[in-house]
């Protein structure tokens, strides 16, 4: 998770400290901690949903599953989290409004110590749910928003998903939570990205999130309508130049791209191209500390029945399930190999990653979408957009203060 | 340690039927469980396995899960027979929830 804002336009947000990914964009000692830190933990709370979209990596569907831990379960869970020192439980699905002890649960988390944020596709947040899950001490609802009205609700399966979603966010918002937008960029929805923002804007909502499409669950049915190398570096600069206009003009957003480390690299450029060197290097060097992609080791995920994986979006494998073990005991186990190797990754990454130059802030991406498209762990991401003069030569900034504060 | 008399039989399947899978790095090596993979028959599930395994495998073991006996010494707070109290929607509450916000 990249906060663009934040590295173009010194925006520190006023959620830095509450966000599910607070140390990864908040103060500089959080920053130098996050190696040692303990993963986020994505929990899928239900398989069941009440859209059905076309990206869904959790491939969801409006039955109920067998196999959902129960709420005496998800306590236990959260109790094993709390020991663990997971920081940040991000409840998912699924839909996770279709569970009705999703108040308990997020209360409990807040209870004993992790700190509890939602994704929702925010059609079933009426003003009473709103008003109880910020009673219950959820600190930010993420709303899936996927285009404008007639992209989304196509996107979405159901005709009046987008007023439903804008309506969820009202309710979020008027109940004092706070709350952003997810939108997962694709070549389909890419046209609606700056529309998505001016209307939600207008709404309230000052936090947005924009996801690469990763290549799991039904998103892999999806890969064709990904965006191509270069729409996404023209996708990314338009994210960047829109939150540089709006801080301009006086209007702090706030901007995160997520899932596609290569960005890391093209911020750099883009700082050193369109601002400063010196603003270049300040960017590499949060970005450097930052550590590039996240699998395996600063983000987790536990599905409905339990099984914990590398990440949310990697449902098709499985470390173990916390039926049989507690979670840190999976989590800690490096006697499974894969584990092992996706943790010093570094040392395995082949063709244009193997020699690149921005290795060191990305980590060859993601390596399930490597997977899925070349049959290889350790190939290029197939999202890499970078050329290939801007990845060659010498690591940027080497022989600097790799201490220097990154604010 | 306890006795080993407390069976464990959740369903482990996410989207398919899933697979234990057992890896020996080296001849030398105890066969070490590394999970499971979701796979809809032996070939895929041993095809998925080799993926992510090969890099490190001298051999790989795989069985389906639903055909796999759990047993342990304790039962963990995690146990579906703890509490079977559903608390997800019906398909049909769900349905009735959907836009309840916007009709409002």
């Amino acid at each position: 998770m990249i906060s663009v804002s934040k590295l173009l336009t010194d925006l520190d947000a006023e959620g830095d400290g509450l966000r599910y990914d607070a140390a990864e964009e908040s103060t500089k000692s959080q920053i130098r901690d996050e190696k040692q830190r303990r993963p986020v933990v994505v929990w899928n709370v239900t398989k069941q949903c009440n859209l059905y979209c076309d990206h869904c990596y959790a491939a969801a569907d409006t039955d109920i599953a067998d196999g959902e831990l129960t709420t005496a379960e998800g306590k236990a869970l959260l109790d094993d989290l709390a020991d663990y020192g997971a920081p940040v439980i991000l409840f998912s699905g699924g839909e996770p409004l279709v569970r009705q002890d999703l108040e308990e649960l997020v209360a409990y988390a807040n209870e004993v110590g992790v700190r509890p944020v939602l994704s929702t596709n925010g059609t079933l947040i009426t003003e009473e749910r709103a008003a109880s899950l910020k009673a219950a001490g959820l600190k930010y609802a993420g709303v899936s928003v996927d285009g404008l009205p007639e992209r989304n609700d196509d996107f979405r399966g159901m005709e009046g998903a987008f007023d439903g979603a804008v309506q969820g966010i009202r309710n979020c918002l008027d109940a004092g939570l706070k709350t952003g937008l997810r939108y997962t960029i694709t070549e389909r929805n890419a046209p609606d990205l700056e529309g998505v923002v001016d209307l939600l804007t207008d709404v309230g909502v000052d936090r947005f999130c924009f996801y690469h499409l990763d290549y799991g669950g039904r998103g892999t049915e999806i890969v064709d309508a990904d965006l191509t190398p270069v729409e996404r570096r023209e996708a990314v600069e338009r994210v960047c130049d829109m939150t540089r206009e709006y801080h301009d003009r006086g209007e702090e957003i706030e901007t995160l791209l997520v899932g596609n480390y290569a960005d890391a690299a093209y911020l750099v450029e883009y700082a050193r191209e369109h601002m400063s060197e010196a603003q270049a290097r300040r960017v590499y060097e949060y970005l450097r500390v930052n550590g590039g992609d996240p699998t395996g080791e600063r983000v987790a995920d536990v599905d409905y029945q339990g099984n914990v994986h590398l990440t949310q979006f990697w449902q098709g494998y499985s470390l173990g399930n916390v039926r049989d073990r507690p979670f840190g005991d999976i989590w800690e186990d490096e006697s499974n190999p894969l584990v092992r190797a996706l943790r010093e990754r570094e040392d395995r990454l082949t063709g244009k990653c193997a020699d690149c130059r921005y290795a060191g802030v990305c980590r060859g991406g993601s390596r399930l979408r490597a997977l899925t498209v070349e049959d290889d762990l350790f190939a290029p991401d197939p999202q890499c957009y970078l050329d290939d003069d801007e990845i060659r030569g010498p690591e940027p900034f080497a022989g600097g203060d790799a201490t220097s504060p990154a604010d | 340690m306890g006795e080993l008399d407390h069976e464990v039989d959740a369903p482990r399947g996410a989207t398919s039927r899933e697979w234990e899978v057992f890896c020996r790095e080296s001849s030398a090596d105890p066969l070490t469980h590394v999970g499971s993979v979701s796979a809809p028959s032996a070939d895929i599930a041993r095809e998925q396995a080799t993926q992510l395994f090969a890099h490190a495998a001298e051999a790989l073991w795989l069985c389906p899960a639903d055909e796999t006996v759990r047993v342990q010494a304790e039962s963990l707070a995690l146990d579906p027979a703890a509490d079977g109290t559903d608390a997800t929607m019906d398909a049909e509450s769900m349905q009735a929830e959907t836009l309840r916000g916007e009709r409002e």
